[in-house]
């Protein structure tokens, strides 16, 4: 989803412009910013990175920041895999849990990983809130549990962990992987919805439903009020 | 109080006839089915797109196209909005605020009827370049960024960033002060901006004379829209020269929490740190975050808030609001708030696009009830005119587009920063009334009349039609067994009760109830080593909640006390101990013995009142035919609403951290006050004296 600035007459792509245009819109308050106040990592149109673009699958892509947008893929090629997890919207929940529970920082230094990340909707559908704000005070065990069930050693493609059929998660359970149309399916649950970020030693496959052993608390409605 | 609701005949309607029939050209006129006279409104992050309506229409299809500039399609047309007739109370001028584009773009815009299911033709189209992030670039102050701007919103302002950004604001903006009002259990900074023109007042007390407004935006730390609108609100109030935002900031001051709960919102939880929902614990203020800002209302006196959050049910309004139910909070103060969002969101949201809404609109579900606990609620029964603000957290059925999470999070983000501003000139406009409403509210919660409701909310009728919205949040009327009809005049805790070790709070350590009444502001009078809390106060309403055998969520089992005198007594009274006159006639001259305390209410005193050295003296909707002497009081001092014939004289009274309250009340005679620690104050109410009022009361 990584398309060039160029500007079909009759587009076919169902999201906003890509354009060079947005890009110097992007660089100009980033620089004020950094230089007033300190800021987070600056999104940079890393040319090196923007040559070897990485390829992305699945529905939820077009929804996310392509093209030059700040959290594009190729910039997260280049982001250590906690930062580019925090330039992915829709990955709060699962980003969150991973930094507070330290999971990811536990890793030993220097080992590729394979992050099978569930999305902010396949949080909500799981856990109530309460449930969850439970989880991540209160239980912290079962929290490390949860997320290794979301981490693979190494860094897969998602191709290639089709092609093996199974991959066995940090919290040594053995999952398959399976092929459906254009996506992948995951221990008869999850299904990538955008596969193949990429990011430094890492790989990051967005999945829509949470793995691992924990029960559904959550009623559906989504309504909890203020 | 309550405004006219807008009757808007479409004279607009009437025109755009007129002008079609004289119109000479009728071969190429538009079929009456295609909408017509599209116009599109920029302002901070939306766009206002309205139009003439059409007969019959069942809906209306908003779509968007992004264009170059040379109106050159740069992506594909997309229907980003279903107006629907739900949306606004005039719906003969139908107005959709469009959101969720990356402000600064061009676009082209058509509309289109929908007859049932039928598609009509689409207007003639409307191109505009959107209004970019405010502040010039290259203006300092101007030019700062938050990080959810700068990353397109693909990231939230992390907490570094919050704090670097409002110190920024704070050191090149003579108007923002930032305070910190606590830390959060992970030691996080609590802060605050205090902003005013040309700058803010100096302290908390200089503040609250100032009639000042707060937002709380981020209470729940996975719902952080609000706090995103509230950082740029800052940037504007701080740096715009705009005559409109100096002219607020010239008449009030505008009190800014962009994060009590910066723990959950760094790990993206609900609760705080230990998992207690902040928005369960205003009133029982277990936890630190909560507690620095039950503590900041009292300090400030906010007259005025709103309270950021986001709500999960995608076929409501845009902008669902609740007012403080809770029944103990002064029928004013629920009037005013009303008015707030019916009499001004609801018509202010159909004029700029917005749909505002009674927070059960379209299947609100069991929502909005009476807990004291909840923010709304507690700043009503502190007599504070407020909303709760709801950022629909998805788009739903009437805005598709927001599958694109930067499109959802700019639509919730523009329309907070819409309604705190609105928010901003309702106060400008309303603060008289506000005020009003204030000052009877204190003083009927003061006269301590009626019964007590522990849960149960006033009914919220569905707004008439055409209304935003079709079911209004429901009934929660209060129980049976949650009423009591006969309120006491006063709760009495033993030592151990209010002094001692508790463990609801963070870690299993609870603060002490004395500091919990404390971080409220309640007067309490220790006598021995009991202590009594008064319910003639202004928070009346609360004081129950907290302390009655009745209560649902409660800090202690107090004793209820009831009144001691009443009916006519004839002679002198010498008061000993804990005396509590209510409906009484007191016709000669009263003396309140050293350790003492007077406590009175729809009472007369005929003959002088004299308190030396009294542990406390409480009068409210009163009288006293005489002169009246306080002086040397050691815990708490209060006069509200009362009439006295003759001269006041307080001094030397040391009563703590509880200022004397002086407030609504006639003094027929000159008022002195010297030597008091801390001085008195009045609310805010002003007192009318019939003579001279001198040093430490000259303001009074």
């Amino acid at each position: 989803m990584s398309h060039p600035a160029t500007r079909p007459r009759h587009p076919r792509r169902s999201r906003g412009p890509h354009g060079a245009r947005r890009a110097l819109g992007l660089l100009l308050p980033t620089l004020l910013l950094a230089a007033c106040t300190g800021t987070p990592a600056a999104p940079r149109t890393d040319a090196a990175a923007a040559a070897t673009a990485p390829q992305l699958t699945g529905p939820l892509c077009a929804a996310l920041p392509t093209g030059t947008d700040p959290g594009n893929p190729s910039f997260l090629a280049g982001q250590p895999v906690d930062q580019a997890l925090r330039w992915i919207p829709t990955l709060t929940t699962f980003e969150a849990a991973l930094r507070t529970s330290g999971v990811l920082t536990d890793l030993p230094a220097g080992t590729g990983v394979t992050v099978l990340a569930p999305s902010d909707d396949a949080f909500a559908a799981t856990f109530s809130e309460d449930n969850w704000d439970d989880l991540m005070t209160h239980h912290t065990d079962q929290l490390r549990t949860l997320l290794k069930a979301h981490l693979i050693s190494g860094t897969h493609p998602i191709a290639d962990l089709t092609t093996a059929g199974t991959a066995t998660t940090l919290d040594g359970v053995t999952v398959t992987v399976t092929r459906t149309g254009p996506t992948a399916r995951l221990g008869d649950r999850a299904d990538t919805v955008c596969a193949d970020y990429q990011a430094t030693n890492a790989r990051i496959h967005i999945i829509n439903a949470v793995l691992g052993p924990l029960p559904v608390t959550a009623d559906g409605t989504g309504h909890r009020a203020h | 109080m309550r405004r006219q609701r807008p009757t808007l005949i479409a004279v607009s309607t009437l025109i755009a006839i007129t002008l079609t029939t004289a119109a000479p050209t009728p071969a190429n006129a538009a079929p009456p089915e295609q909408v017509n006279a599209l116009t599109a409104h920029q302002a901070d992050g939306y766009t206002t797109l309205a139009w003439q309506p059409v007969d019959g229409a069942t809906d209306y299809q908003i779509e968007r196209t992004p264009v170059d500039a040379d109106n050159t399609p740069t992506g594909a047309p997309t229907i980003v909005g279903i107006w629907r007739p739900n949306r606004q109370i005039n719906q003969h001028a139908p107005t959709f605020a469009d959101s969720g584009y990356n402000p600064g773009d061009t676009f082209q815009w058509r509309v289109r009827a929908r007859t049932g299911t039928t598609e009509q033709p689409y207007s003639d189209p409307v191109t505009a370049t959107t209004t970019a992030p405010w502040g010039n670039p290259t203006t300092p102050g101007e030019q700062l960024r938050t990080g959810w701007e700068t990353t397109h919103a693909a990231q939230y302002t992390s907490d570094t960033d919050e704090y670097a950004y409002t110190a920024a604001i704070d050191a090149l903006s003579d108007r923002v002060r930032v305070v910190e009002l606590g830390r959060t259990v992970q030691n996080r900074p609590i802060n605050m901006m205090v902003i005013g023109h040309p700058t803010p007042a100096a302290t908390p007390e200089a503040v609250a004379a100032t009639s000042p407004v707060a937002i709380n935006c981020n209470v729940h730390g996975n719902e952080p829209g609000d706090r995103e609108a509230c950082l740029i609100m800052a940037r504007q109030l701080a740096f715009s020269t705009d005559p409109r935002i100096t002219d607020l900031l010239s008449h009030t001051t505008v009190l800014i929490v962009p994060t009590i709960n910066g723990d959950g919102r760094a790990n993206n939880t609900r609760g705080n740190s230990t998992g207690q929902d902040l928005n369960r614990d205003y009133s029982l203020i277990r936890q630190p975050e909560t507690t620095a800002y039950i503590t900041m209302v009292r300090d400030y006196r906010p007259v005025a808030g709103y309270d950021g959050h986001e709500f999960g049910n995608s076929r409501a309004g845009d902008l669902p609001m609740l007012p403080p139910r809770h029944q103990n909070v002064a029928q004013p103060i629920f009037d005013q708030s009303q008015d707030m969002i019916e009499g001004h969101m609801y018509a202010k949201g159909a004029e700029a696009g917005w749909w505002a809404c009674p927070y059960g609109c379209e299947g609100g579900g069991n929502v909005g009830l009476s807990e004291e606990t909840i923010l709304r609620n507690t700043l009503g029964l502190k007599n504070v005119t407020n909303s709760l603000l709801e950022l629909r957290s998805s788009g739903g059925q009437t805005r598709p587009d927001e599958g694109n999470t930067a499109n959802n999070r700019r639509r919730k983000t523009y329309s907070a920063l819409w309604t705190f501003h609105q928010f901003l000139d309702y106060h400008r406009a309303d603060r008289a009334d506000i005020l009003k409403a204030r000052s009877e509210a204190i003083e009927t919660q003061a006269a301590n009349t009626g019964r007590l409701v522990f849960r149960g909310s006033r009914p919220i009728p569905a707004h008439p039609a055409p209304h935003p919205g079709d079911s209004p949040p429901p009934l929660d009327a209060p129980p049976a067994d949650l009423i009591l009809d006969n309120a006491p005049c006063a709760y009495k805790l033993t030592d151990a009760q209010y002094n001692g070790a508790r463990t609801d709070g963070p870690g299993g350590v609870g603060t002490t109830v004395a500091q919990r009444i404390a971080a409220h502001g309640w007067n309490v009078i220790t006598i021995g080593d009991e202590h009594y809390v008064p319910l003639n106060q202004p928070e009346r309403g609360l004081i129950p909640l907290l302390l009655d055998a009745k209560g649902v969520e409660k800090l202690t089992d107090g004793e209820r006390v009831y009144p001691t005198l009443t009916g006519r007594r004839n002679g002198p009274l010498t008061v000993t101990g804990f005396t509590c006159a209510d409906d009484a006639t007191i016709n000669g001259p009263v003396t309140v013995r050293a350790g003492a305390a007077l406590v009175t209410t729809a009472t007369t005193i005929s003959g002088p009142l004299t308190a030396t050295g009294a542990a406390g003296i409480l009068l409210a909707d009163s009288t006293v035919n005489g002169p009246v002497r306080i002086a040397t009081t050691t815990d708490a001092i209060s006069i509200i609403d009362a009439t006295i014939a003759g001269p006041v004289d307080l001094s030397g009274n040391t009563t703590g951290t509880d200022a004397p309250v002086l407030a609504g009340t006639t003094i027929r005679g000159p008022l002195r006050c010297t030597g008091n620690n801390p001085a008195p104050h009045n609310l805010g109410i002003a007192n009318t004296v019939h003579g001279p009022r001198t040093t430490q009361c000259a303001a009074l």
